[in-house]
């Protein structure tokens, strides 16, 4: 139940809409930007998130393409 | 102004390297199975150009408590505790070397206590054991003459009791000419020595035998970030990131207890009766993800993750996170979140007393186990626009300026019982 086949196709979808809609989008100037540069707009993890990625980086067999470690400093696997 | 940055550049690293070596000497024995990561440099993140001050030297201070519980613990092969706390200090530093160059440091430590690996040596009324893992990494970035391709490299090392790792990474990042693209690729390596410490009863040469063996793991990643602005309000990224791993990628001191097996006379599941774990040498996995930022209003935005999973051990995964950032007044930000993992298991894992002794690679560690997780938490971030205070630093003159202030909370449950709670705050500062 844990995998299902719902959840392959969201993945799916996800991945093919984004792919879809990358190279169709429009060009935005840089005096266009003021909500694109709000701190809360950027696409990465904050800082002070790190503490969290790295826990369930570990406590889950199923981690990683998230910015956090995966190899390396830890026994663990 | 650049030999200024360069002494203080100096400065720094001998300061933190004055301050690491006394931490260095109080490196203690007892590993956990349970540890945590400091984390290094995160290079895998996509940043579209945003009107960033180069000129600034950026310090964020980091600290975090972490807290688990669970009955699952796989020293035990299974079973027992799972409690463990973890404090976490790291500084990140961020320095301007020149117009186009960038230092950056992370350094921190981990103090942990695990009631688990007390388990290890079988000592059933001894405190909770208690380990230091000591990390350091560093990197540079420099932006080439036409402003739109940065090259970085790095270097780290982490150590504890009984593991050594070092890493090197190498980036490059093109952004197009009119900043709505980014394409970046970072590679890294971890060449890691680890110790080979077994639980007691199965240690060659009796259980005070201490001197034990070791073994090593590479484990190399690549990472493919494309970012892309799609509107006024929205952007997202796309990112594969495949990762090999060879060598020891197995715990030596999980055990593991058989249905079938019980050497003189032992009964299956009693003291003596187990093996250490054993995990293919081998392990690919292939993490896909994508992220999405949407500014709804100039009271919400919404910030959406998801990350596909797949490796050879037979584990797959989906992973959904959602934030919601509410502008309470242009200066104070408070973002519940939520997170949903699921997974299934290892090919090889099997709960306490559910593997036979005939099998090739088997494990305990509900890690690799069938389960789905829910995080949910609140934070909060205050950033007044002319900071939250100032002041000099005690060697030198330099004004730094108290930037902003994060607090974070999460509660985390696994389908397995583990639940865990995190508090995280991030103290950033800016020296012009």
């Amino acid at each position: 139940m844990t995998n299902t086949p719902f959840f392959r196709s969201v993945a799916l979808g996800l991945l093919l809409a984004a792919g879809l809609a990358l190279p169709g989008c429009v060009s935005v100037a840089a005096y266009q930007k003021a909500y694109l540069n709000d701190e809360d707009m950027k696409l990465a993890t904050k800082k002070v998130e790190a503490p969290e990625v790295n826990f369930e980086s570990y406590r889950e067999g199923g981690a990683g393409a998230n910015g956090g470690k995966v190899g390396g400093g830890c026994g663990c696997n | 102004m650049v030999i200024e940055t360069k002494l203080f550049v100096k400065n720094t690293a001998l300061t933190i390297l004055a301050l690491a070596a006394p931490f260095a000497a109080l490196a203690q024995a007892t590993p956990t199975p349970n540890r945590l990561d400091g984390s290094g440099l995160s290079p895998n993140a996509a940043q579209l150009p945003s009107p960033a001050r180069y000129g600034e030297t950026e310090v964020d201070i980091l600290g975090s408590y972490y807290q688990q519980n669970g009955d699952h613990s796989a020293v035990e092969g299974g079973v027992g505790s799972q409690h463990l706390t973890d404090t976490a200090p790291t500084i990140l530093l961020n320095v301007p070397l020149d117009s186009t160059t960038r230092l950056a440091a992370n350094v921190g430590i981990d103090y942990y206590a695990s009631a688990s690996s007390d388990k290890i040596d079988q000592v059933m009324s001894s405190p909770s054991a208690a380990d230091v893992r000591y990390h350091a990494d560093f990197g540079l970035s420099h932006v080439l003459a036409n402003k739109l391709t940065t090259l970085g490299v790095g270097a780290g090392v982490s150590k504890e009791y009984d593991y050594l790792s070092f890493n090197i990474l190498a980036s490059w990042a093109h952004t197009s000419a009119d900043g709505n693209r980014q394409l970046s690729v970072t590679g890294q390596a971890f060449i890691d020595q680890i110790k080979l410490i077994t639980p007691a009863e199965l240690r060659v040469g009796g259980t005070r035998n201490k001197n034990y063996g070791s073994d090593n793991r590479q484990s190399f990643t690549l990472s493919l970030v494309y970012a892309q602005v799609l509107t006024k309000r929205l952007q997202a990224s796309i990112s594969a990131e495949p990762v090999v791993q060879r060598g020891l990628l197995s715990t030596p001191f999980q055990r593991v207890y058989f249905y079938d097996f019980g050497p003189g006379g032992l009964a299956p599941g009693t003291l003596g009766t187990a093996l250490a774990e054993v995990l293919p040498r081998l392990r690919v996995k292939y993490p896909a993800s994508l992220r999405l930022t949407y500014y709804a209003t100039d009271l919400v935005q919404l910030r959406g993750f998801y990350r596909f999973y797949n490796d050879n051990f037979g584990i797959r995964a989906h992973t959904f996170e959602l934030e919601a950032p509410l502008k309470v007044t242009p200066f104070f930000t408070l973002y519940p979140f939520y997170r949903y993992h699921t997974q299934t298991a290892a090919d090889y894992f099997a709960p306490y007393l559910a593997h036979s002794v005939g099998d090739e690679y088997f494990t305990s560690d509900f890690d690799l186990s069938a389960f789905s997780a829910n995080k949910v938490g609140l934070g909060f971030r205050y950033a007044p626009l002319y900071g939250l205070g100032r002041f000099k630093m005690p060697f030198g003159k330099r004004i730094t300026k108290f930037k902003s202030l994060d607090l974070r909370y999460g509660y985390y449950r696994q389908s397995t019982g583990l639940t865990a709670n995190v508090v995280s705050a991030n103290l950033s500062f800016v020296m012009p």
